[in-house]
């Protein structure tokens, strides 16, 4: 009887072990609780879009549970600050990104289906504006302040913040590795300590020819880098109308110089 | 070792199990105590395992014995029945013996009830004060139908021999689906509370108060519906495998030919009915997950494809060993019948089938990755294993996997007989062109699922899964009208069975119990650090929603917990069936050896 009731316990506690190691290794993601956001009205871009980027990658936003996976909603890392301007006309990227998190159903990107929840029932309004900071960081230029959740609700839009840099400026003068960052290149290409794997790492582009590089900044579709086959035409393909033709010299440069 | 010697081993075993659980509740009450009672907390502490812990194990624990105690009588009331109008009193029987299980399960029931209201009460008072706000006249409700429900119980069980005859009998299975009844109408309404934390009413807010909510409107809410079927077909499944695991363990302990037989012939009822119910099942989920996802696409995504993707992952696993293990108790259930080694054959070929289909079901798609996981895949999908992680292939699959089931139960129920009628070579010929065609229905869809939108493919499973439904059907009326006044091929040598076959029924009875613990994290942890869905936030120090591997290693603490007064049930069980008297000849032998009696 002894041995019969050791087999059943054997049978019992082998069948609960194997499914408790399995559940133990395969990887491991928690929900986190967002924290609560305190920005005050002189808050830099960089803490805004620091903040931002938690509450994206993190599961307080929820983001990533569809952007990202290329089926249920836009991929949007390295091109909401670009295609934002696109989207509605006469509206600024600020603006169409806010109305995209607190009234998603205003406009719905083609080939999409209008699932993207109302962020304004869970997150707070600085919760929401540091999060437009970080998609406007991601191929556009940042434009929220502190200005736009201090007090919000009375004052009209705010203006846009400078742009990163003088329009006028040659491209000697221009710092290309700030435009790197601002551009947010490094959602997808390792640089310094961004491990990229989207796109080919900067600094092997070192010693690329001019007009190849050129290329691939303003029409990425034109050629694909070996081993990134299956990641073709995830580069936007915006950055011509971004950049200045200064800027775009100083980053071509940059980048046949080894980006560093 | 004597009889005694085991049953006093037995008591102390049992004894000593209470004492520490005793023990860890004077802690807990102590711990509790010494907290500053003088203001209103809004959570308390609870020792070693913290109050989520506590929270998660009494009322895991409770809704493992609520679903014993609701899915065993709906067993009861069906093998009553075929004792009744089949005329087989070893149906009668049968239902009797689980009834009385039925009892003390029923006192475990109430007792971890009572530990789970204590514990909301004292470890969050103020969400338990909300609820009670809103739910209060329900909260009532269910008390007093409880009371009913157990009155019925006694009269059930302690009526079963005084109502055994003619009008009376009837009168005595009135009394099961009475019991039934209550029991329902008691689950709908704590699945009132625990769907209005998923998915409460639009109209309720953040600044709603809990005084301006509607009962019946939060007890109505999006997934209250869905719950509720989903939890009567699971409670079926959950009692017919609790009973296999009972008559397994009676089966391997049988010391007798004709024990033997009954408790195999048990096992099978219960592996019949977990199985049996356990195929219309998934059709349950996919409901409440639609629901869930009209309710709230986030929320739907979060548990789909959100940190919870993986959960799905581990529940096929568990799914295909459920599968597996119920159909392979079925396959070495065909060497006790003569005939059934005619369809031998065929068994290499559903097990491929069930195989792939597990594989298939299992294969992960949209899991979110980091960049380096999308870098080394190539893609955010893997090139090759991507394809079969859509939809369209594991709806394939897992229609295919019950269709197969289905075929299994089908062979076992033809083996020993052979149908007289003059159409039956149609017969069978139409019920095997029945089970192809939806298999190559289902397979269709599944294809071309690949090559249209993800709304028109959507729709292809309702196509596949009315294509089963209606196999199944047709097969089963089939087989009725046809196997009327069929010959035997001799009878089931009931009794016959290796015991590996009954190890296979524990694992279908720990597998199920481990899904739906995993399966109640799914539907609770959704909320994620909500107590009421973008309602009441959880301000608590454990408001994160943990992985799945601590999540797991608390299931199983649970399970272990379950199965453990499980155990304890069946041995008082036992107890209840041996004589007070023995043998007068084990008695003078006993003496004379100077041993207890």
């Amino acid at each position: 009887m002894w041995r019969t009731n050791l087999a059943v316990a054997f049978v019992v506690l082998g069948t609960l072990g194997v499914y408790t190691a399995v559940a133990n290794m395969i990887p491991q993601v928690q929900s986190d609780v967002p924290e609560e956001l305190v920005l005050s009205a002189d808050v830099s871009p960089e803490e805004l879009v620091a903040a931002g980027e938690n509450l994206y990658a993190g599961s307080g936003g929820g983001c990533t549970a569809c952007h990202g996976l290329g089926t249920r909603a836009p991929d949007i890392l390295g091109t909401a600050g670009s295609t934002c301007e696109t989207r509605e006309p006469g509206k600024s990227c600020k603006d169409y990104l806010y109305e995209s998190l607190v009234d998603p159903g205003a406009y719905v990107v083609e080939g999409f289906q209008p699932i993207m929840p109302d962020m304004s029932r869970t997150l707070s309004d600085a919760q929401i504006w540091s999060l437009v900071a970080f998609l406007e960081s991601q191929g556009g230029e940042v434009t929220v302040t502190g200005a736009d959740f201090a007090g919000s609700d009375d004052g009209p839009p705010p203006t846009p913040a400078d742009p990163v840099t003088d329009g006028d400026a040659a491209p000697g003068d221009i710092d290309a590795a700030a435009l790197v960052q601002s551009l947010g290149c490094t959602a997808c290409h390792a640089y310094g300590a961004s491990p990229g794997g989207i796109g080919p790492a900067l600094s092997e582009m070192a010693g690329l020819e001019l007009d190849y590089l050129r290329r691939s900044i303003i029409d990425p579709a034109a050629d694909t880098a070996t081993g990134f086959e299956a990641l073709a035409g995830t580069m936007p393909a915006t950055f011509g109308e971004l950049l200045t033709e200064s800027e775009l010299e100083a980053m071509v440069t940059y980048l046949a110089g080894g980006a560093e | 070792m004597s009889e005694s010697l085991r049953h006093r081993r037995a008591f102390w075993g049992v004894g000593l199990v209470l004492v520490a659980f005793g023990l860890l509740a004077l802690v807990g009450a102590g711990e509790l105590l010494a907290q500053d009672a003088s203001q209103i907390r809004r959570y308390g502490d609870f020792p070693v395992i913290g109050a989520r812990g506590a929270i998660w194990i009494t009322a895991q624990v409770h809704l493992m014995f609520a679903a014993f105690v609701l899915g065993v009588p709906m067993f009861a009331i069906v093998v009553e029945a075929i004792a009744i109008f089949g005329g087989d009193k070893r149906y009668d029987k049968l239902a009797k013996e689980f009834t009385r299980l039925l009892l003390i399960a029923y006192s475990a029931t109430a007792i971890w009830g009572a530990m789970l209201t204590f514990a909301l009460s004292s470890l969050y008072p103020v969400f338990w004060s909300y609820l009670t706000t809103i739910f209060g006249p329900s909260m009532w409700l269910y008390a007093a139908l409880f009371i009913v429900e157990s009155f019925t119980l006694y009269l059930y069980y302690y009526g079963w021999d005084r109502w055994s005859e003619g009008k009376a009998k009837y009168g005595h299975w009135g009394l099961g689906i009475l019991l039934n009844v209550w029991g329902t109408i008691v689950m709908f309404i704590a699945n009132g509370w625990l769907t209005y934390m998923m998915s409460p009413p639009a109209e309720v807010a953040a600044d709603t108060a809990p005084d301006q909510v509607q009962l019946w409107s939060a007890i109505f809410n999006a997934t209250w519906m869905p719950i509720n079927i989903h939890r009567i077909l699971a409670n079926v499944v959950f009692g017919g495998a609790i009973v296999g695991m009972y008559a397994a363990y009676r089966f391997l302990a049988a010391k007798t030919d004709e024990e033997r037989a009954h408790y195999d012939w048990m096992g099978y009822i219960g592996n019949f009915i977990a199985i049996g119910a356990l195929i219309v099942l998934p059709f349950a989920g996919y409901y409440l997950g639609r629901e869930i996802y009209e309710f709230n696409q986030q929320m739907g995504i979060t548990m789909m494809g959100g940190f919870m993707s993986w959960l799905w992952i581990i529940q096929a696993f568990l799914i295909g060993v459920l599968f597996l293990a119920g159909n392979y108790y079925l396959w070495i259930g065909m060497g006790r019948i003569p005939g059934a080694e005619r369809f031998t054959p065929y068994v290499k070929y559903m097990l491929v089938v069930l195989v792939a289909g597990v594989i298939v079901w299992a294969t992960p798609h949209t899991i979110i990755a980091s960049r380096d996981e999308i870098a080394a895949m190539g893609g955010t999908h893997h090139p090759f294993l991507g394809a079969l992680g859509v939809m369209s292939a594991k709806n394939t699959a897992v229609n295919l996997m019950i269709l197969t089931t289905f075929l299994s139960f089908m062979l076992y129920r033809r083996a020993n007989k052979i149908p007289v009628v003059n159409w039956a070579r149609s017969g069978t010929i139409a019920q095997g062109a029945a089970l192809a065609i939806a298999a190559v229905v289902v397979t269709f869809y599944g294809v071309y699922g690949y090559f249209v939108t993800a709304i028109v493919r959507i729709g292809f499973s309702v196509y596949q899964v009315l294509a089963v439904l209606a196999a199944m059907l047709l097969v089963v009326v089939l087989d009725v009208m046809m196997l009327r006044g069929a010959k035997s091929r001799g009878e089931i040598r009931w009794g016959q069975m290796p015991p590996r076959s009954q190890y296979a029924l524990f694992v279908l009875a720990v597998t199920f119990t481990w899904l739906m613990g995993l399966m109640g994290f799914a539907r609770s942890g959704i909320r994620q650090h909500w107590h009421v869905y973008e309602v009441i936030r959880d301000t608590s120090a454990q408001a994160a929603t943990p992985a799945l591997g601590p999540a797991a290693t608390m299931i199983s603490v649970c399970v272990l917990i379950f199965l453990s007064l499980v155990a304890i049930i069946f041995w008082l069980g036992g107890l209840a069936e041996k004589p007070a008297h023995k043998d007068p000849a084990d008695l003078v032998t006993a003496v004379s050896r100077g041993g207890e009696v």
